[in-house]
């Protein structure tokens, strides 16, 4: 036969060996539940709501996903364009506006053409400035007051006239909850003119306009770039005697919303998106 | 024989019960084990799809910038056997694509190769007169055809810019198509083809141009001044000048890399086409003698200041009227019968008058050809309705009684020009030296004189090159 006291201690725990091993697995287990949470929290997207619309914590998969698929329509747009028309941003004219932000076009700018410039001539259209004198009377409706730096509003041209799609960025501040959240929404609407008459086109899988869209926010704190969300308009010269208003690729950088913010001036880490466009005025 | 819990009494303790109590805590732990791997393993997939998804979007953004450079490389390809310029290469298409292809540089594992399977077509010929016989022209239109050209809206704003001036001529579609590999990605595999869409384009549909000449002389540093009233309404201008602010005050240091040489950006190539190369051809021997071998036979006119003239006959063709020492001749515009008048003054001691036609007409082309260190004095009496091209080369033009003239007037880097005028068509004059301070000159838009000028006008490849993956 054994020994009893042996198979005692085998047999079970104590009263005090069972509220220590509970006592440690609830630090245990806390000390893991604080670590996962901490871990997550970068996954974490609790959703407010602006404006009727929903926007996410960033980073947001759900919202990259989105991103992608916008991004990717965009491009495509782009390589297809005559023109490339940018409003807002900083330098929208290197003499009349050197600094900005100037304004960009309301998110519910949907037209489809662009009338006054369909009967200019191309090669006074050398930039977005000059676009957007020419369709002023068509923009004049639709330009932000008080924008913020990162909006920006994107046409994309065939035959100076039809407008093959509107892209829009917009930042917005707001305090939601008692937390100051910087709201980035990012829209793309594609116009599709093959049959000879535009046609907004809606999402293929969600058959909601704009075609691609994603919201998400940044705590304000956190909103802080090396190189900010916006568009930079760069000049090669303007020249009025010569009609030579020719405006570079205009840099166009939009939120990402898997990259975290947050600039650390201590860090030679810095954040930035991968939406960055140059974009020329004419292809 | 005495249980475990009659010797637990015994020592007056109270036993932890094993069996189900013991079981769910040790389940609780499993449980929160099992759960805070599957976190884990979640935390890790989404990581790996953000990180797969972001090399997928930024394989279709390298591959984007691949087709765009491939439509480069073709466009120059294009451009390096056809251009107006006064050098070409020989070689074939193909052979220009894979000179070009075989100095970029892809991606490791990228192979971008020309497909062997589908032949890489030839450049087709750009005439121009006195070289052949152009193809005809219209004015294009954006989206619909007209009579000689396809619809241009998608060829490119800096591409229709200049093609949509006035009538043009579509030479048709090259279709180029290149193979992508990833021999670490098979799935990678695309195939690139690349559209080049040609049209020949009339120098003269440009208004006015201020020519550079980077061969020869020089390109303007900065653009002319130009005197009030010059531009008149829709006049549409070139001039292609430095980028750099500290030469013209008109540019922006926003894009200028100011070490190394000075770059124009890719965005000028059309400009440099129409402004540049196409003035070092327009006044080379080859193009200028070709003129004067064309003078050479009837109908047109040839006329030699140097070589001896029969006094008997001083009307040798039809509009030309020689005086009786032979020293100056005079031009009655409404009276020329050939597509070319010559007038050759190679020792400076001719001079010219021009009479201009009240009546419009078929156009013709005026040639003074003077390579002496003496100009020809060229004076201009009277106004023209007749559109003519007039090349004055070493000449001193001077414009009696501010006639109105339709036609094109081409001055070579030496002439210069005074008096007033009005100028319906083109004018085009040295960048660097430009007359505009001693000439009078208002210029005027007029399709009509575009149209009437294009079968006699050099004109410029325009290339548009669009590539799909």
């Amino acid at each position: 036969m054994k020994p009893v006291s042996f198979r005692v201690s085998a047999a079970g725990f104590s009263i005090v060996e069972a509220i220590g091993t509970l006592v440690v697995s609830a630090l245990v287990m806390g000390a893991l539940t604080y670590g996962m949470g901490g871990l997550f929290s970068q996954q974490a997207n609790p959703a407010v709501t602006y404006n009727g619309a929903a926007y996410t914590r960033a980073p947001s998969f759900d919202d990259f996903h989105q991103a992608i698929d916008l991004h990717t329509a965009l491009s495509g747009a782009v390589d297809a364009a005559d023109n490339i028309i940018v409003l807002g941003g900083t330098r929208s004219h290197p003499a009349f506006d050197p600094t900005g932000p100037s304004s960009a076009l309301a998110e519910n700018f949907a037209d489809t053409a662009l009338a006054a410039a369909a009967g200019e001539a191309g090669s006074k259209l050398f930039s977005s400035w000059d676009q957007r004198q020419i369709n002023s009377s068509q923009f004049s409706s639709y330009l932000t007051s008080n924008p913020d730096p990162a909006d920006f509003t994107i046409l994309t041209v065939q035959g100076l006239s039809q407008i093959t799609s509107v892209t829009h960025q917009r930042r917005r501040t707001a305090v939601i909850d008692g937390r100051s959240l910087a709201l980035y929404e990012v829209t793309h609407q594609t116009v599709d003119w093959r049959s000879g008459s535009p046609v907004l086109t809606a999402n293929s899988v969600t058959g909601t306009t704009p075609t691609y869209s994603y919201r998400f926010y940044y705590a304000l704190a956190e909103d802080v770039w090396s190189m900010p969300p916006g568009a930079t308009h760069y000049w090669y010269r303007a020249d009025a005697a010569w009609d030579r208003d020719q405006e570079g690729p205009a840099r166009v950088v939009f939120a990402d919303p898997f990259a975290l913010a947050g600039q650390d001036s201590g860090s030679s880490l810095s954040p930035v998106s991968r939406f960055v466009y140059f974009l020329p005025q004419l292809r | 024989m005495k249980t475990e819990s009659h010797l637990a009494r015994g020592r007056g303790k109270r036993a932890f019960r094993p069996g189900s109590n013991r079981g769910m805590a040790s389940f609780a732990v499993l449980l929160f084990a099992i759960v805070s791997v599957m976190i884990l393993m979640a935390n890790f997939k989404l990581n790996y799809a953000v990180s797969a998804t972001s090399d997928a979007y930024d394989a279709f953004s390298s591959q984007v910038v691949e087709k765009n450079g491939l439509s480069q490389a073709v466009k120059e390809s294009i451009l390096a056997i056809g251009e107006t310029a006064i050098a070409n290469s020989g070689g074939t298409l193909q052979q220009e694509i894979q000179n070009r292809l075989s100095s970029m540089s892809f991606g490791s594992n990228v192979t971008v190769s020309i497909d062997t399977a589908l032949p890489v077509p030839s450049v087709p010929a750009n005439a121009f007169y006195p070289f052949g016989t152009p193809p005809g022209s219209s004015q294009p239109s954006y989206f619909s055809a007209s009579a000689c050209t396809r619809p241009v809206a998608g060829m490119g704003g800096l591409f229709t810019s200049l093609c949509m001036l006035g009538p043009s001529a579509d030479l048709g579609r090259l279709t180029v198509t290149f193979d992508r590999t990833n021999s670490a990605s098979p799935e990678d595999a695309r195939t690139y083809v690349v559209n080049a869409d040609l049209f020949s384009v009339p120098l003269t549909n440009v208004d006015v141009i201020a020519y550079g000449l980077p061969i020869t002389g020089s390109i303007p540093s900065a653009a002319p001044a130009v005197p009030p009233g010059f531009f008149g309404d829709g006049v549409s201008c070139l001039v292609t000048t430095s980028n750099n602010p500290a030469n013209d005050s008109t540019a922006y240091p926003d894009l200028f890399a100011s070490s190394g040489g000075e770059r124009l950006p890719y965005q000028y190539r059309n400009a440099v086409s129409f402004s540049w190369n196409a003035y070092e051809y327009l006044w080379s021997p080859t193009y200028q003698n070709a003129l004067l071998g064309a003078a050479l036979i009837a109908p047109n006119a040839i006329y030699n200041f140097s070589t001896s003239f029969d006094p008997s006959n001083l009307q040798p063709f039809p509009g030309i009227t020689v005086s009786p020492t032979g020293a100056s001749v005079t031009v009655d515009c409404s009276a020329v019968t050939g597509s070319i008048v010559a007038l050759v003054d190679p020792n400076g001691t001719g001079s010219v008058t021009i009479t201009g036609s009240p009546a419009p007409g078929s156009p013709f082309i005026l040639l003074v050809r003077n390579t002496s260190g003496v100009r020809t004095p060229v004076t201009f009496t009277g106004s023209n309705s007749r559109p003519a091209i007039f090349y004055l080369e070493n000449s001193s033009v001077q414009f009696s009684g501010a006639p109105q003239i339709e036609g094109a007037l081409f001055l070579d880097p030496t002439t210069t020009a005074s008096g007033n005028v009005t100028w319906f068509g083109h004018f085009s004059f040295y960048g660097p030296a430009s007359p505009l301070g001693t000439l009078g000159i208002t210029m005027a838009d007029t399709p009509a004189v575009k149209s009437a000028l294009a079968p006699l006008a050099p004109r410029v490849l325009l290339v548009s090159t669009n590539a799909t993956r």
